[in-house]
């Protein structure tokens, strides 16, 4: 489990250096998700109120995960995260119904940044572990993924808190991150 | 000039160093945390970490920060210092960081470094984090701590 055995699993491969960009609204559970792949603690999270990056160092691959805060004032700021990043991950509430227009609007944008052109995209449907959460495949609709072009992605229904799904997505990220590395 | 010297002095008086901890890496837990105010400037702290912490796969380093101005080119660069001689070095960029902002770096390191091929005695009191924060080349604070395995 962990980031840590997923990297060693990698080493072999060619690409030296792996840049993944974290985000979603505010209260979308992104620092819950950088935790639980490290198997930290996750019971005393607070709002991020600029950044979280964890760096992993093994031997021949480094892997640096940006977690940005969501709240409305930060938001502004993400596109100065934007460079070099090799796979984005979108974060998403899916309780939140109120706020799927919202995330919505925020992906779009992001999605149109020069910046971000061509980078992969996964999106995490998190809190699957409550009673009123969207099915993944109801939100991919919402968000017409399906009309993404030139893009490739994938939506993982997750629950960060009960540690279900995380895994999966970042196998998924591994696999596209190192496809993508081959071909350059 | 003098708005510059103004911008210096905003960006110094503006940052701090909240809190910094050591975990074994493969299990999450934390075996140190220091909430002292590190960014008191010339101060050495003192650590006291389990001994076990020298067994440890991979250990993981994190540092929580504070910056009330804007900066571009922020980075930090590490240092594992044994009798004053340098371990390791580790060097990151930020690049940009958001005004009044508050934020994290963890730096986790698998394979066991040369600190790790020594008995805690030998190491115990010798060892030194440093760790310098800049804005492209304006040292913007400096933290050390000792530490002693016990």
């Amino acid at each position: 489990m962990g980031l840590l055995s997923i990297l060693r699993k990698l080493r072999s491969d060619h690409h030296k250096e792996l840049r993944i960009l974290l985000l979603g609204l505010d209260n979308a559970g992104k620092t819950t998700i950088l935790k639980s792949l490290a198997s930290e603690k996750i019971d005393q999270i607070t709002p991020t109120q600029g950044f979280n990056v964890k760096c992993v160092n093994t031997p021949g691959f480094k892997l640096n995960v940006w977690d940005i805060g969501g709240q409305r004032r930060i938001r502004p700021y993400w596109r100065n995260y934007f460079e070099n990043t090799d796979l984005l991950i979108y974060v998403i509430d899916s309780t939140d119904q109120k706020r799927f227009e919202e995330t919505g609007v925020e992906l779009r944008e992001l999605l149109e940044d020069e910046k971000l052109s061509g980078v992969p995209l996964l999106i995490f449907a998190n809190k699957q572990d409550l009673f009123n959460a969207a099915k993944a495949s109801d939100i991919a609709n919402l968000l017409k993924l399906h009309t993404l072009n030139g893009r490739t992605w994938q939506i993982q229904a997750c629950s960060a808190l009960k540690g279900e799904g995380v895994q999966d997505g970042i196998e998924w990220v591994m696999k596209t991150a190192g496809a993508k590395a081959k071909k350059k | 000039m003098a708005m510059e010297s103004q911008h210096v002095a905003d960006v110094l008086n503006g940052f701090k160093l909240n809190w910094m901890n050591l975990r074994d890496a493969s299990s999450g837990k934390i075996m140190w945390e220091g909430t002292q105010d590190l960014s008191v400037p010339g101060r050495e702290h003192q650590a006291r970490v389990p001994k076990k912490i020298l067994k440890c796969k991979a250990v993981s380093r994190e540092i929580n920060f504070s910056s009330q101005q804007l900066m571009e080119k922020f980075r930090l660069e590490q240092r594992i210092l044994f009798h004053g001689r340098c371990l390791e070095e580790w060097f990151f960029e930020f690049g940009f960081v958001i005004p009044e902002s508050t934020n994290t770096w963890q730096s986790i390191i698998e394979a066991a470094p040369a600190s790790q091929m020594m008995g805690a005695d030998v190491l115990s009191g010798n060892v030194v984090i440093e760790t310098n924060f800049f804005d492209d080349e304006l040292l913007v604070s400096t933290s050390k701590v000792r530490l002693f395995y016990v």
